[in-house]
């Protein structure tokens, strides 16, 4: 037993005096040529990694890695931890990158390990989900919430005829940008669509299969129902499955926000109308090149305009790098889309 | 001599020896793969990610041992990190004074398990994974699961996101819990008393000791060390969700079986877990550290373990075999 103990204290003190004393090395192999010409290791962090959503933005992130010849690392929670982002975030400080792009799952939460990068001099932006202001530079804002909830609820009108019931699938009752997204569909709703009434709010975590049981049971509750309307990319198949297997195609509508590929069956078979989203490649195409700007100083607080590589000119308001309105997919388009 | 020769050779198969190995390795080599791996800076962030699995894992050791289960521990850490900012921000108490109360929430919730299990006589594997739900639900209730809890003071966040001394502020609790936790398995008639529960509850009952007394002290010591793993917890993220520790129950038991405890209970050390405890978080330090995929991780926690298992059966299994194949030798010397 002792003798253990003596390896252990052994084995610390090895390891603690091993350890070369803060000697971190920036990770770009360069590190003396000039700072234009630097090689940059941008890290890119989706909010979870297997999420086909995700998926799509890291695609269009590494085109913008290759075109501008930076290093891109990406790397995400597989688990629900909510410290896993923060533990995530720590080790690329350690390693020594160049500048975070980060999606935040809990705003607060992250904001103290993304300002822990700032005070080493990484430079931080985020997308997709923002952080704290004081904890990121820019924000690559994919929709405005606004534009959003109200294409969202402009949609469902177009498709009701402007009167009658309808229902909502969330991804989860707490999350940020789900929150937002529901409170200008009902803003819209109210002021310029009265004759339509929401008769529930469902969360379905973020799960096919619960969506899919919740959409069941909204249709068995509200037999009026003429419309379900997600504003989860998960939901709008998992409803579309459910109204399939109803028999009720085409008697309830369906649309939300969600992935092309994901809901292209279901769109040609007529169960699905419309679904809407931006362009999740742009997003990841967009950040990269300014977080890529960001680190080499050519985009600065207080510029009005962006242009990002292939995609042309894009507005800042504020601190806010706009992606622009978000598009609708629907049976004439879909096809054209792979993601 | 012989017997010491034997002993000897007993310390080099032990479990514990050979994880140490096997942690040195991985060491040695996530330093020679992995970018910036071997600093200073990032040796403290891996005792600063290890700080809440590790006490847990500290305190799910002697329940183990005891031939028990605790699948409860990361929900009340959830729970208790609600209530904590909940004493603070709400209740308006100090942070000192919700720690205590957070830390007596904790002892309580441990000790409704402990009831159970140890008077009601009821399986730990069923009574925790009801309480698994049971305080998850809680913290998700209180806050309607929408409710977080930030803006903690600055004075507060020191404990989870600063230095002190040149080490992690929070790495001392976890040292001490350490020590604590060893004189008490090992050094203790308490620790020993844990061991024979777990050979054989009957048998420890009808030897004259409280054996009800010891399985209660183990579940709500567990509910203590989750109250001040959520309070850690809460500093180093700088908030509180009723999220908070999700499935850190697991990660806890696999530190504790990869560190050589039984899980039928009886057999295991407080420093195997600990090792356990590194040998997990270097591995997934190191995988960041090597720009190697995230999910390596849970994979090759699962080949470390199934190594280190097999690693320590290997040497008794021959050993065994030495002994049958010298054992009729042995009777025909006797007849």
């Amino acid at each position: 037993m002792k003798r253990t103990f003596l390896l252990l204290l052994a084995a610390v003190i090895t390891i603690f005096s091993g350890c070369k004393k803060n000697s971190a090395v920036p990770l770009g192999d360069n590190a003396n040529s000039t700072p234009a010409a630097k090689k940059l290791t941008i890290a890119f962090l989706p909010k979870s990694k297997g999420n086909a959503y995700f998926v799509s933005c890291a695609k269009g992130a590494q085109r913008a890695a290759d075109e501008l010849g930076d290093k891109l690392i990406i790397d995400g929670p597989t688990d629900p931890d909510p410290a896993r982002q923060n533990e995530i975030v720590e080790n690329w400080i350690t390693l020594g990158v160049d500048v975070i792009a980060a999606a935040c799952e809990n705003k607060e939460g992250i904001s103290t390990a993304l300002r822990k990068a700032q005070a080493k001099g990484i430079k931080v932006i985020t997308y997709d989900a923002d952080a704290l202001p004081d904890a990121r530079s820019f924000f690559v804002n994919q929709a405005t919430p606004q534009g959003i909830g109200y294409s969202l609820m402009d949609e469902a009108a177009r498709l009701c005829e402007s009167n009658g019931e309808f229902a909502v699938i969330t991804g989860s009752l707490t999350a940020e940008n789900q929150v937002e997204w529901r409170k200008y569909v009902e803003e819209r709703r109210a002021a310029a669509y009265p004759d339509m009434k929401n008769v529930s709010v469902q969360a379905c975590d973020d799960l096919k299969d619960k969506a899919q049981s919740e959409a069941t049971a909204l249709m068995g509750a509200y037999p009026n129902l003429k419309l379900i309307l997600s504003t989860t990319s998960l939901g709008v198949p998992g409803a579309a499955e459910a109204i399939k297997q109803a028999g009720k195609t085409g008697v309830v509508k369906n649309i939300g926000l969600g992935l092309p590929s994901e809901n292209k069956r279901y769109v040609h078979d007529g169960v699905t109308q419309s679904v809407i989203l931006w362009k999740t490649e742009d997003l990841g195409y967009l950040t990269v090149y300014a977080a890529d700007a960001l680190a080499r100083s050519t985009l600065k607080p207080g510029d009005r305009t962006f242009r990002a590589g292939s995609l042309g000119e894009f507005q800042i308001e504020g601190d806010n790098i706009m992606l622009g309105k978000p598009f609708t997919f629907n049976k004439d388009n879909i096809d054209q889309f792979d993601f | 001599m012989n017997m010491d020769k034997h002993g000897s050779k007993n310390f080099l198969l032990r479990h514990e020896t050979i994880l140490f190995v096997a942690l040195v390795a991985e060491w040695i080599f996530f330093d020679a793969v992995g970018h910036n791996f071997g600093t200073y800076d990032n040796s403290c962030d891996i005792l600063r990610h290890s700080c809440e699995i590790g006490l847990l894992a500290l305190a799910m050791t002697p329940i183990i041992l005891t031939g028990g289960i605790d699948l409860s521990v990361g929900s009340l850490l959830g729970l208790c990190a609600i209530l904590f900012g909940k004493f603070w921000r709400d209740a308006g108490m100090p942070i000192p004074v919700a720690a205590v109360c957070t830390i007596g929430i904790g002892a309580l919730a441990g000790g409704f398990n402990a009831s159970l299990i140890a008077w009601l006589r009821l399986p730990p594997l069923i009574v925790t994974l009801g309480t698994f739900s049971l305080f998850r639900g809680l913290a998700e209730a209180i806050t309607h699961g929408v409710d977080t809890f930030t803006d903690f003071p600055n004075s507060f966040l020191f404990l989870g996101q600063e230095r002190w001394l040149g080490i992690p502020s929070q790495a001392p609790i976890f040292i001490f819990a350490a020590i604590f936790f060893w004189l008490l398995v090992h050094r203790t008639t308490f620790g020993r008393s844990f061991r024979a529960i777990g050979f054989s509850p009957e048998g420890t009952r009808f030897a004259g000791l409280p054996v009800a007394r010891r399985v209660a002290m183990v579940y709500v010591l567990a509910g203590i060390v989750s109250a001040i793993a959520a309070i850690i917890y809460t500093a180093r993220l700088g908030q509180a969700k009723a999220d908070a520790g999700t499935g850190y129950e697991l990660f806890a038991i696999t530190a504790v079986v990869l560190g050589g405890t039984s899980i039928f209970g009886g057999i295991g050390s407080i420093h195997g877990t600990v090792l356990g405890v590194a040998a997990i978080a270097v591995l997934h330090s190191g995988i960041a550290h090597a720009l190697l995929p995230g999910e390596m991780a849970g994979m090759l926690t699962g080949v470390l373990l199934i190594l280190a298992l097999a690693g320590s059966i290997l040497p008794k299994m021959i050993s065994g075999l030495c002994a049958r194949k010298s054992a009729p030798r042995l009777a025909k010397q006797i007849s």
